[in-house]
């Protein structure tokens, strides 16, 4: 439907703008032939708005014929062929209007004088489709480019979106306001170790930031990320939390999806250690096989607890992960056995010395 | 009477090391407070609150052992509660059980401070409107559809029995107490057989008489006994009344 006519309220202004044509075509007439102003203003003040109303129709030709793609030859045709059947059509809707009137005794003759200011009518009827035809193709564009701006700022927020989700989905965020509590509370008494514990959070995110955007990423990135992690949770657990690393000198430079052991490493904390009143070690495990890299993360859990001691989700989220990049080649088993949990995360071997 | 005003004793309980030492400071600049003891987990707290009888509890809600709720629950009488957490959605739980105020970790001097004087209001005010024991047991329950009772707590003096509750065999009830049957032992709570009927996995628990609940688990056979009168066998040889009910629900739950 015509922009105009979608929504009420428009096209009472619209028809106004067309005072200034009725007025011009009034003067037109009225010079050009001997009709009196009332005939001149009666003939031409209807005209014009049925012209208003006929004009409307060029937004159709131009959505037919975009300017962009449509050759000259065929635009000529299109608005031609439309200007001529537009005025023909206007001209008898003139002329039976005109006869109409010729019933009065005021308006005698009125279809001969009619009749002679056809060509002049035609010429001037052709000229203003062409316009409405130009008008509409500017406003054409104006709406086009509206459009694209709406879907290109749609398109950002999109991303944004997506961005922001993946952040949230990395950072827990008790986990940031436990820690900030530890800040806090260190402020009071040590400020050196408050210090230190800043740096190591700002360590930790800009690590999230910068790698959680990278496709691949060498395993000891991936680990250093699960240092500083470790590192903040040491600062809330003290004694309770030990780390035992048994890594494979061969497997640094395997390259691993960013933020693979990171989700991993911080559910070994949260569902395990911080169940536990005596705390305990968290392992974590490296070797190459077959050419697969092996990843084993182990955390002791309270045996009173039901389940595993870990939320699905997000193992659900690294097992996903890998079927995404890896396909069958991507595999993660979480199992409970006795008073640990294991995770053991397999995939095929890519970087590095082969 | 003293001169003084007598001084708010209360017990910290935060399984953080940073985040008791903050209460510490707080609170240690404050007129008229004393810590009666830090608690570092669930089974301390109860232990100490049961043994020290403070004013007043500043807690926190995610702990191992137990949690807030749990302590909450097994303390078993009314005493004003800070809950102290991290966690914003336990809230509205915290305000189910009558806590005083909640406040989310970090969080300032002055709002302690706020807390602390609008627990000061309750202490020692008339014991009007405690919280029905059964309401924090039922409020001490995990949040969520289709989450049940994981562990039965059962408070014998300062210690505390964590009784998972796969480990139950049958739970007996006795005038206003139930006895827990768990691994040949039985534990004595202040608790009616319905709440805690209401609050266990309908798919492994069924109520087989008045007076009794049964782990489905443990049932080794069923055996007429009279006319419209059975006993069930357990496992280990136990005999227990079913009533007609009973085993029109235990044969709903086994087909």
């Amino acid at each position: 439907m015509h922009p105009i006519l979608r929504r009420r309220g428009r096209l009472g202004p619209y028809l106004a703008a067309w005072i200034p044509v009725a007025g011009l075509l009034s003067i037109l007439l009225a010079l050009a032939g001997e009709a009196d102003w009332d005939e001149v203003l009666l003939i031409a003040v209807p005209m014009t708005v049925l012209f208003g109303f006929e004009s409307l129709a060029t937004w159709y030709l131009c959505l037919a014929a975009p300017l962009r793609t449509t050759a000259m030859r065929r635009l000529l045709a299109v608005h031609g062929s439309g200007a001529a059947v537009s005025c023909i059509l206007w001209l008898l809707a003139g002329r039976a209007w005109v006869s109409l009137l010729e019933r009065s005794s005021w308006f005698e003759g009125a279809t001969r004088r009619y009749a002679a200011q056809v060509p002049l009518l035609f010429a001037v009827g052709v000229l203003l489709f062409l316009l409405a035809s130009a008008v509409h193709y500017v406003l054409i564009a104006f709406e086009e480019s509206r459009e694209a701006e709406r879907r290109a700022l749609e398109t950002e927020v999109l991303a944004r979106e997506a961005e922001l989700k993946a952040l949230k989905g990395q950072i827990n965020p008790h986990f940031l306001f436990n820690s900030l509590n530890s800040i806090a509370a260190l402020a009071g008494s040590e400020p050196g170790a408050a210090r230190a514990m800043c740096v190591d959070l700002a360590d930790l995110f800009r690590k999230i930031l910068k790698l959680g955007s990278a496709e691949k990423i060498p395993l000891s990135q991936e680990l250093a990320l699960a240092d500083s992690l470790l590192a903040v949770e040491k600062v809330r657990f003290g004694e309770r939390l030990a780390v035992v690393r048994r890594l494979d000198e061969g497997c640094a430079d395997c390259l691993v999806p960013p933020l693979l052991l990171q989700p991993l490493v911080e559910n070994a904390v949260t569902h395990g250690i911080a169940h536990l009143v005596e705390g305990g070690a968290v392992t974590i495990e490296t070797r190459r096989r077959d050419g697969r890299l092996q990843i084993v993360i182990e955390n002791p859990v309270d045996p009173d607890r039901a389940g595993g001691g870990h939320e699905g989700v997000g193992l659900d989220n690294v097992r996903r992960r890998l079927a995404a990049i890896y396909g069958a080649e991507g595999r993660l088993a979480a199992r409970r056995e006795g008073g640990i949990f294991r995770v053991e995360v397999a995939l095929p071997v890519s970087g590095g010395p082969a | 009477m003293s001169s003084t005003a007598r001084r708010l004793r209360v017990i910290v309980v935060d399984d953080e090391a940073p985040a008791r030492a903050l209460l510490r400071e707080y609170l240690g600049r404050r007129a008229g407070v004393e810590i009666a003891a830090e608690c570092a987990n669930g089974f301390e707290a109860v232990k100490a609150v049961t043994e020290l009888h403070p004013d007043m509890l500043l807690l926190d809600i995610q702990m191992p052992k137990l949690d807030g709720f749990e302590v909450l629950e097994l303390i078993e009488k009314e005493i004003p509660v800070i809950f102290i957490t991290a966690y914003e959605e336990h809230a509205l739980r915290a305000f189910e059980v009558h806590a005083v105020d909640y406040l989310l970790k970090p969080f300032t001097e002055q709002r302690l401070g706020e807390a602390l004087e609008r627990a000061a209001g309750r202490v020692g005010a008339a014991k009007k409107g405690s919280v029905p024991l059964e309401d924090l047991a039922m409020a001490a329950r995990p949040e969520g559809a289709g989450r049940y009772l994981e562990r039965v707590l059962v408070r014998d003096g300062s210690a505390v029995h964590v009784i998972p509750t796969a480990r139950i065999d049958y739970i007996e009830a006795q005038d206003d107490y139930i006895c827990v049957k768990a691994e040949g032992k039985g534990r004595i709570k202040k608790q009616t057989l319905a709440r805690l009927e209401g609050a266990l996995d309908p798919a492994r628990f069924v109520r087989i008489h008045r007076g009794y609940i049964l782990n489905v688990e443990r049932l080794a056979n069923i055996e007429l006994y009279a006319k419209d009168s059975r006993v069930a066998i357990l496992t280990d040889g136990t005999r227990l009344p079913v009533s007609r009910a009973g085993h029109a629900r235990l044969k709903e739950l086994l087909s």
